[in-house]
């Protein structure tokens, strides 16, 4: 008895890891569903369970937004001035390829004309719809004088025709005053190419015999001096032969175009003295 | 003050407007502020005026130096003519006034262009014609809004 005494607590933990032994022994082979212990275990607790993990879950992510949200507004700021900037040098960078563009095309124009040429900037339109000049940041500063011809990189633009110390206008191929002498690329007929001042021009005092087709290239013919023999103007967009007259109706659509201008160049060969 | 507003309005004209407005929809700030002057100026200060806006007008647009000093002052007197008999501090009187003045430029332009070599200019122009008007009316209703135009209307 004195040895049970002794030992109780002794005995009753190995009784209880015995048991325990049994218990889990017992259960192996049946591992898969809820015995009744662990049913009543789950009933009893399920209740209180939902609740405190609701809660718990609650309490988590409102301690994980308090912490996220500190320095998130300093953040937001920073992004948001990172992506303007960003932006703006996306537009840069795009503005600055698309000059990049046009400023090749209009160097290889210079290297074909084989004169001297300044480079100039439209900065201005003509105010009145019904004319069609336009202003350059170029003057006579720069040498420019009335006369001269100005291109750009898909062919003629017109001619400088006033001239101030740093600014120049330009009349345009389009203009109803325009005229430049021309010829047809491929079958060498003549005209003088008209503006007609609504962003197309006309192949004036062309023979009815004359073969002209819709497509073909007209080029400056070089009469008169002003303008270089063989510079690009347009292309023939329709021909009307009417029963009566000498002449047929020609028009032409500029090469260049001229509602988008923003570089040219000057050739410094001719004009007026 | 006249020349700011002038030199303003030619920047507007000439190298803002083009950038976003298609040609015959550009207005004509120029013809807008001399029928101004004409409703509200004295025949002293509004004649020189006239001149001046013309002569602007023409050193930007087109190759005849003189057509619109001639057609402005033209126009001026006769809106100056008739002006001391009308309401001329009424908005809608301001936006009817530039539209006629407008008429009249255009048909006074074609008059004096006939001398010049400028052949089927009526035909860009007569196609310009109502969205120039448009333009034009709409530019003088936006010069109604502004702030000073009531306050010269009290003052006159």
């Amino acid at each position: 008895m004195d040895f049970l005494k002794k030992h109780i607590l002794l005995i009753l933990i190995a009784f209880g890891m015995l048991a325990a032994l049994i218990f889990y022994l017992l259960n192996i082979p049946d591992n898969r569903s809820a015995n009744m212990v662990e049913r009543g275990l789950l009933t009893l607790f399920a209740p209180v369970m939902k609740p405190v993990h609701h809660t718990s879950a609650m309490a988590r992510s409102a301690w994980e937004n308090y912490i996220n949200l500190v320095d998130v507004r300093r953040e937001n700021q920073l992004l948001k001035e990172q992506i303007k900037g960003l932006n703006s040098r996306v537009l840069e960078g795009d503005e600055a390829i698309q000059a990049n563009t046009r400023l090749m095309r209009l160097l290889e124009m210079k290297k074909g004309l084989k004169a001297p040429t300044v480079t100039a900037s439209v900065i201005g339109e003509d105010s009145a719809s019904w004319f069609s000049t336009i202003v350059i940041d170029r003057g006579s500063s720069s040498g420019l004088r009335e006369g001269l011809a100005v291109v750009a990189s898909d062919g003629l633009v017109g001619q400088v025709i006033k001239v101030t110390s740093d600014t120049a206008r330009v009349l345009l191929l389009t203009d109803h005053s325009s005229g430049v002498a021309a010829t047809i690329q491929r079958s060498r007929a003549r005209g003088v190419v008209k503006g007609k001042g609504d962003g197309q021009c006309s192949l004036e005092f062309t023979n009815r015999e004359e073969d002209v087709k819709v497509g073909d290239v007209v080029v400056a013919s070089g009469i008169g001096g002003i303008f270089k023999k063989g510079l690009p103007i347009g292309e023939v967009t329709m021909v009307k032969k009417g029963e009566y007259g000498i002449f047929q109706t020609i028009l032409i659509r500029p090469g260049v175009n001229l509602a988008h201008l923003e570089e040219v160049l000057v050739i410094m060969r001719g004009g007026h003295e | 003050m006249f020349l700011g507003v002038v030199l303003a309005a030619l920047v507007i004209e000439t190298s803002f407007l083009p950038v976003f407005l298609a040609s015959p929809f550009k207005p004509d700030l120029m013809l807008v502020i001399m029928v101004f002057v004409a409703l509200r100026g004295s025949y002293g200060e509004g004649a020189p005026a006239a001149l001046v806006l013309g002569l602007v007008k023409d050193s930007f647009s087109g190759l005849y130096l003189g057509l619109n000093v001639f057609t402005f002052l033209v126009i001026f007197i006769a809106i100056k003519c008739v002006a001391d008999r009308l309401y001329a501090e009424s908005a809608s009187l301001f936006v009817f006034a530039v539209t006629v003045a407008t008429l009249a430029c255009m048909s006074a332009n074609l008059l004096l262009l006939l001398f010049t070599n400028s052949s089927g200019i009526a035909f860009s122009m007569g196609s310009a014609l109502i969205p120039h008007l448009l333009a034009n009316a709409f530019a003088a209703s936006l010069v109604t809004l502004l702030p000073g135009f009531e306050q010269e209307a009290e003052a006159a």
